[in-house]
C-alpha cells in the first residue's frame, strides 16, 4: 500500500471503495463537457464567420489545451481515489488524501461537533455515501467520500459514540 | 426599572422603554417628514391649512400620516412589551417578536466575550446594547438593546460572575463589578501615527504618484477626477478606524481582559481569560520605524459577523510598542510553558534563524522562500506552538495547545522536492489563520504527531468551563505584565 512521507509511521490506512471511481468519472464527464462546449464556443463562431477575432489557430488551441487537461485529469482519477484513506486511531481521525498535492489531517474525537452522512444521486445508485465531519472551525473541511453506505453508518455511529466520550469545550 | 432591581433568578425583565425610538428614529422621522412636507410648506407659504376652505388633501395627508404613525409607535411598544429576558438555571434567555415569537437562550458558562455598545444616538440617552458570543448559541450573538448603561454594567457583572462561577443565582445582593486595572492606553497621537504609516497610506502614496506620472505622461488632468472617490473611500477608512481605535485603554479584572475604544460610539468589551483560540502580532514594514505592533485574536463567535464589525473586536491592541506586546501577552497566555518568555517571544517578532530555540526552513528549501526561509519557524512550548513567519511583513502566530481544532500538513510536488511541507492549524474563524510554512518533513510528521498528543493533554488538564479556579491572582498577573515595560523605560 502506498505511503506517503508525510503519513505518521505505523499508520494502517483504509481505503475508499472503488466504486467512488464512477462517482468520480460522472463528475468529471458533467463538468469536462460544458467546460469544453464553452470554450468550443469562439472556434463556432469564427467558422461561421460571425467573428473575425480571434485567429483559428487560437479558437482551435484553447478547446485542445482544454481536452489535453481533461484527458490528464481522468487519467489522474483512479489514483486519486486509491489516494484517498482513513484510519481510526485511539483519540482521533486521520484522513489523507491528494498525489501531487497530498493533505494529511487529524482531527481529534473531543473536536468534533456533529457529523454528517450526505448521499448524492450518482453515490446513491451505487450504494456509497460522504461523511463529513465538523469541528468549531472552518477549515476543518474533513470529507470522507466514496464509504460503502453500511462502513458510512457504522463510521457515523463510532465517531458520535466517541465524540461523546471525549467532548471537550472550546 | 430601577438599577437597583437587576435580574435575580427566574425573573423576566424588559429592556429600556425609550429601545424601540432609538432604533427606529429614522422610521418615525421619514414618516413626518413624508406626511407633514406639504402641511409645512403650505402654512409657509401664508396658505391656511385649515379655515374656512379646510384644504382637502392636508386632512387626507394628515389622517393617513396620523395612520401609519400610530401602527409604527404600536408596533414599537409592542415589540418593546414583547422583547424580554431572564437569567436562570445558568442560561439567560431572550424572548423577542408578537406574532412570530423566538426564544433564544444561551448558556452562560460557555460565554465567550462579552461587550457593551455605545452608538452615538443611544450614547446620549445613557443607553447602552448588551451583546454576547456564546460558544452554543449556533452563529449570531445574543444582545440585549438598549438597557441603561449602569443595568448594562450590572447585567455584565451578573453574568460574568456566574460564568465564572462565583455567584450561582441565589445569592441576594447583587454581583459587585469586579475591580479592575488599567494596564494598557494608546494615545490618540500614536493610533494618528499608526494610520500614516499603515499599509493603506503606502497604496495612497503609490496610487497618487502613478496618477500624477500618468497625467504628466498623457497630459490631461481627467486622472485627478477618478481620484476623487477613492479618496473619499480612503477617507472614511481612516476614519472609521480612528473613530473606533480612539481611547483605547486594557485593562484586567477577574473576570477578563477589558477593552474599551471608540470616539463617537463606544465599546467596552470583556473577553475571559482563556477564550482566546490563536492570536497573531504582526507588523507591517512602515511601523519597523518605530518599532510598532499590533495584535489580532480569534475569539469564538466574533469571526461570523459582519466584517467591518468584526475587524475591530477582533483587534486587542491596535498599535504598541514591544514592552505593550509583552504585556498583552502575558496576559493572554499567563502560563506560556517556557522559561524565558521575553527572550523567546522577541526571537518570535522580530528574530532570524534559530534563536532562543525556534526551528526554521531548512536551508536546501531556500528557492521556495528565498527572503522568508530564515525567518519561517515554529517553536512548540509546554502551553502554546508559535509560529514565525514573513520577512517584510513580520508575523508571530500563537495557538494554545488546548484551542486546537484539528491540523493538516499539506506537500505540493516542488515541496516534496526539496523534502518539506506546511503544517496547517484549524481554529474557529478569525483573521488569524495560523499556518508553518516550508518545515522539513521528518520534521513536519513529528511535530504533527506530538501536537496531536499535547493538543490531547491540554484538553484533559483543562477540566472545568468556569475559570476562575484557573487563574492567577489579579496582582500577580499585573506585576509580572509590568516588568517588561519597567525595563523598556529604565
Amino acid at each position: 500500500m502506498h505511503t506517503a512521507a508525510i503519513d505518521p509511521p505505523g499508520v494502517e490506512w483504509l481505503r475508499v471503495s472503488s466504486k467512488y471511481v464512477t462517482v468520480r468519472l460522472v463528475e468529471w464527464a458533467i463538468r469536462n463537457v460544458i467546460l469544453v462546449a464553452v470554450v468550443s464556443l469562439p472556434l463556432l463562431f469564427v467558422q461561421l464567420g460571425w467573428w473575425t477575432w480571434p485567429p483559428l489557430w487560437f479558437a482551435v488551441a484553447l478547446p485542445a489545451f482544454f481536452v489535453v487537461l481533461a484527458v490528464w485529469r481522468l487519467a489522474l482519477i483512479p489514483r486519486q481515489v486509491r489516494a484517498i484513506g482513513y484510519a481510526e486511531r485511539h483519540d482521533d481521525l486521520l484522513i489523507r488524501r491528494g498525489i501531487f498535492f497530498q493533505r494529511t489531517m487529524v482531527v481529534p474525537y473531543g473536536r468534533m461537533q456533529y457529523v454528517d452522512v450526505a448521499v448524492g444521486p450518482v453515490e446513491r445508485i451505487l450504494g456509497l455515501c460522504t461523511v463529513k465531519l465538523h469541528t468549531a472551525s472552518a477549515g476543518t473541511m474533513a470529507h470522507l467520500p466514496g464509504l460503502p453506505a453500511a462502513e458510512g453508518a457504522r463510521l457515523r455511529e463510532q465517531l458520535s459514540a466517541r465524540g461523546e466520550a471525549r467532548l471537550a469545550g472550546l | 426599572m430601577t438599577p437597583q432591581k437587576t435580574a435575580v433568578d427566574g425573573d423576566w425583565h424588559r429592556v429600556h422603554p425609550a429601545s424601540p425610538f432609538v432604533r427606529g428614529w429614522v422610521a418615525l422621522v421619514a414618516i413626518v417628514y413624508f406626511f407633514g412636507r406639504d402641511t409645512f410648506e403650505r402654512s409657509l407659504q401664508g396658505r391656511g391649512n385649515i379655515g374656512a376652505a379646510i384644504n382637502e388633501r392636508t386632512l387626507w395627508l394628515l389622517a393617513g400620516g396620523g395612520v401609519v404613525l400610530l401602527l409604527a409607535l404600536g408596533s414599537f411598544v409592542l415589540s418593546w412589551y414583547f422583547t424580554r429576558y431572564q437569567l436562570a438555571e445558568g442560561y439567560v434567555r431572550v424572548n423577542t417578536g408578537f406574532l412570530f415569537k423566538q426564544q433564544r437562550q444561551a448558556r452562560l458558562d460557555r460565554v465567550q466575550a462579552i461587550d457593551i455598545v455605545q452608538p452615538l444616538l443611544p450614547r446620549i440617552f445613557g443607553l447602552a446594547e448588551l451583546k454576547f458570543e456564546v460558544a452554543d448559541a449556533g452563529h449570531s450573538a445574543v444582545r440585549l438593546s438598549y438597557l441603561k448603561l449602569g443595568e448594562a454594567k450590572q447585567l455584565r457583572a451578573t453574568i460574568l460572575g456566574r460564568a465564572a462561577g462565583i455567584a450561582d443565582g441565589t445569592e441576594t445582593v447583587e454581583v459587585p463589578e469586579a475591580p479592575e486595572q488599567v494596564v494598557l492606553y494608546i494615545p490618540p497621537g500614536r493610533l494618528i501615527g499608526s494610520l500614516i504609516l499603515s499599509e493603506q497610506s503606502v497604496f495612497i502614496v503609490l496610487s497618487a504618484v502613478a496618477s500624477v506620472m500618468a497625467s504628466v505622461l498623457t497630459e490631461s488632468r481627467a486622472f485627478i477626477l477618478y481620484l476623487i472617490p477613492a479618496i473619499i473611500g480612503l477617507g472614511t477608512a481612516y476614519w472609521r478606524s480612528f473613530n473606533k481605535g480612539y481611547n483605547f485603554t486594557a485593562a484586567i479584572s477577574p473576570d477578563g481582559i477589558r477593552m474599551r475604544y471608540g470616539l463617537l460610539d463606544t465599546q467596552a468589551q470583556t473577553l475571559p481569560p482563556g477564550r482566546i483560540q490563536a492570536l497573531k502580532v504582526t507588523q507591517p514594514p512602515m511601523w519597523r520605524l518605530l518599532g510598532w505592533f499590533r495584535i489580532h485574536v480569534n475569539v469564538a463567535g466574533y469571526g461570523e459577523h459582519h466584517r467591518s464589525e468584526g475587524e475591530h473586536r477582533t483587534m486587542l491592541l491596535p498599535v504598541g510598542r514591544k514592552a505593550d506586546v509583552m504585556m498583552m501577552l502575558s496576559l493572554v497566555l499567563p502560563d506560556p510553558g517556557i522559561a524565558d518568555p521575553e527572550r523567546v517571544f522577541t526571537a518570535g517578532l522580530t528574530g532570524l534563524d534559530s534563536d532562543a530555540g525556534f526551528v526554521t526552513t531548512p536551508k536546501r528549501a531556500w528557492p521556495l522562500a528565498p527572503l522568508g526561509w530564515r525567518r519561517n519557524g515554529f517553536l512548540s512550548t509546554d502551553t502554546a506552538l508559535l509560529l514565525r513567519s514573513g520577512r517584510v511583513w513580520r508575523k508571530l502566530v500563537i495557538v494554545p495547545h488546548q484551542r486546537t481544532q484539528s491540523m493538516a500538513l499539506h506537500q505540493g510536488p516542488l515541496d516534496r522536492l526539496f523534502r518539506v511541507a506546511d503544517l496547517v492549524l484549524h481554529t474557529t474563524p478569525g483573521p488569524v489563520a495560523p499556518r508553518l510554512y516550508q518545515v522539513s518533513t521528518e520534521l513536519a510528521v513529528a511535530l504533527f504527531d506530538q501536537q496531536a498528543a499535547s493538543a490531547r493533554e491540554a484538553r484533559k488538564r483543562q477540566t472545568s468551563e468556569q475559570w476562575l479556579a484557573q487563574l492567577p491572582p489579579v496582582h500577580q498577573v499585573a506585576g509580572t505584565a509590568s516588568t517588561p515595560e519597567e525595563k523598556n523605560h529604565g
